[in-house]
């Protein structure tokens, strides 16, 4: 019985941590690699689930297929924050602190204009894979899987792993991660760091159109539930470690299948203080994160 | 025919004047020294050249063929197409890459990527201590290796015209040497136009086909060529102690 309850917890926790992959690696982009520190990116995620939301509602048009129609929305309007980041922030070496208060202004701003155009009301999305699950009985185990959080799983892991080839594989990629260990360098290489870094940003925030998608079939939405992952983004891209696209899938793996085995057999008010304390612990042996490579700069 | 010459370049930071009307010449498969202690404007030179500082006065020819391109008005990524690398000053790497990882970003330059597995196996042939590390993180390394790959990731990028900023920093005495003379090989085996800056004047002048000794952002001396550099009173009275 225990034990079935665990093997329980532990299947969908490797699900959830699916989902926080998909919700995190745009953060471990923008923050990771590129040092900025895009708070209002669950926001954003927020954004792209309201966005399914009325294509599905609206168009009956299927939520994960609006995630992806939505991408090359997501990827202008980064290219678009990026540079005015850039002009007014970055380029006047001004991006410590009052870069934070910027990317905090976009949050509420964002948050606001969603909840003067979709109220508070918690929304969520038709789908045949919404209801129902994959049940079965394994060596005497009753086992039963959610398909919405099985389908979830299937679509982050194709985009997460998807972009952590294209970071460690192409030209682009290296690029993307060389930049900021040494702007001036790459320049003489013949490459323009900022264009990197403004490409690079955009493609962590295309991640919100699909991850937006993913968040609306995992949960009902409002407006600021954005707030409720800052946390736990944050805290998969630190543990994983800053500049690990790697670290963040195992740590986003890590802390859904804590948080899942934790609210089974302890109940899910205590899901937050097991997270966190892992990363608080993993922090004290290793101030980098799991897989972090130290600072350079 | 690849060469660089440099007319009366006044350049600075903000308000600080660095070079006060410089003028050298670089010819065709030379490679020449660009003399002088720290602080004296060889840095400054060669970031010019590069585009990485806009000089106020003057102007720098990449002499390519028949085209005289003048370098003041591009910017550093032009300059790269150009067919100029640099060897940066404190090497510049990055750290968190590999040895190959850094060598690929080296061959960014559109003429270089279609060559990047000739010129790669050109670079371990001649530092085969950094084929044996490909896969290692670059700043693991120790000074020396670091070096190498720094110059051999420039050299990734196909160029004409090299220009190297002080590769003996750092190096023991015994590196230094085998370092100037891989350098003093680029000219011989690969036709490169090479103009180092350096202030290690016994090592340099080796190598050198002809030098310029920069002080206080100006030309103090300029040689006719290698047994002019070697021969120069001054130069053995201020700077090689005899």
């Amino acid at each position: 019985m225990i034990a079935e309850l665990f093997v329980n917890a532990l299947i969908s926790g490797l699900l959830l941590g699916g989902f926080y992959a998909a919700i995190s690696i745009g953060l471990s982009i923008s923050f990771g690699l590129l040092d900025t520190v895009n708070i209002a990116h669950p926001t954003f995620l927020v954004l792209g689930a309201f966005l399914a939301y009325i294509l599905n509602s609206e168009a009956g048009m299927d939520p994960l297929l609006a995630g992806v129609l939505m991408t090359p929305l997501f990827f202008l309007l980064g290219l678009f924050i990026y540079s005015v980041y850039y002009q007014f922030f970055e380029k006047t070496s001004a991006e410590a602190l009052r870069g934070l208060a910027f990317f905090f202004g976009i949050l509420f701003i964002t948050e606001v204009v969603m909840i003067m155009a979709f109220g508070v009301d918690h929304r969520m999305v038709s789908a045949p894979y919404a209801n129902g699950s994959l049940g079965g009985s394994i060596l005497g185990m009753e086992l039963s899987v959610p398909y919405r959080m099985l389908s979830v799983f299937v679509v982050a892991s194709i985009m997460t792993l998807g972009l952590h080839l294209f970071f460690s594989r192409t030209f682009f990629g290296r690029a993307s991660r060389a930049v900021h260990q040494d702007m001036l360098a790459l320049s003489l290489m013949g490459v323009d760091p900022i264009r990197v870094k403004r490409i690079a940003f955009a493609i962590a925030l295309a991640t919100c159109g699909v991850g937006g998608a993913l968040m609306i079939i995992m949960i009902p939405i409002e407006p600021a539930v954005g707030r409720l992952y800052i946390g736990n983004v944050f805290a998969i891209v630190v543990l994983g470690g800053l500049g690990s696209i790697s670290g963040t899938l195992i740590a986003a793996v890590l802390l859904g299948v804590a948080e899942s085995v934790v609210s089974t057999f302890l109940g899910p008010s205590w899901s937050p203080a097991v997270s966190f304390g892992i990363l608080l612990g993993v922090l004290a042996l290793k101030p980098s994160g799991m897989f972090g490579v130290g600072d350079t700069r | 025919m690849v060469g660089i010459v440099v007319e009366n370049l006044v350049a600075g930071y903000g308000n600080v004047s660095v070079l006060h009307d410089v003028s050298i010449d670089v010819a065709d498969k030379q490679t020449v020294a660009l003399l002088g202690t720290n602080g004296n404007g060889k840095s400054t030179l060669l970031s010019c050249i590069a585009g990485l500082i806009k000089p106020t006065e003057g102007h720098i020819f990449l002499v390519d063929g028949e085209e005289r391109i003048d370098l003041t008005s591009l910017s550093p990524k032009e300059i790269v197409e150009a067919g100029v690398s640099m060897v940066p000053e404190g090497r510049r790497l990055f750290p968190l890459l590999t040895v190959e990882e850094n060598l690929v970003l080296g061959a960014y330059r559109l003429e270089a990527r279609a060559v990047r597995n000739i010129t790669m196996d050109y670079c371990f042939t001649l530092f085969p201590r950094l084929a044996e590390r490909r896969s290692q993180q670059a700043g693991s390394m120790s000074g020396g290796e670091q070096q190498m790959l720094s110059v051999a990731r420039a050299l990734m990028g196909v160029p004409k015209l090299l220009l190297i900023d002080e590769p003996s920093v750092g190096l023991a005495p015994i590196l230094v040497q085998q370092m100037i003379e891989k350098i003093g090989e680029l000219s011989t085996s690969k036709g490169l136009t090479v103009l180092m800056a350096e202030q290690n004047f016994n090592q340099a002048i080796r190598i050198a086909d002809k030098g310029y000794i920069i002080v206080h952002g100006e030309i103090a001396f300029a040689s006719k060529d290698a047994v002019d550099l070697r021969e120069n009173e001054m130069i053995k009275s201020y700077y090689l102690g005899g």
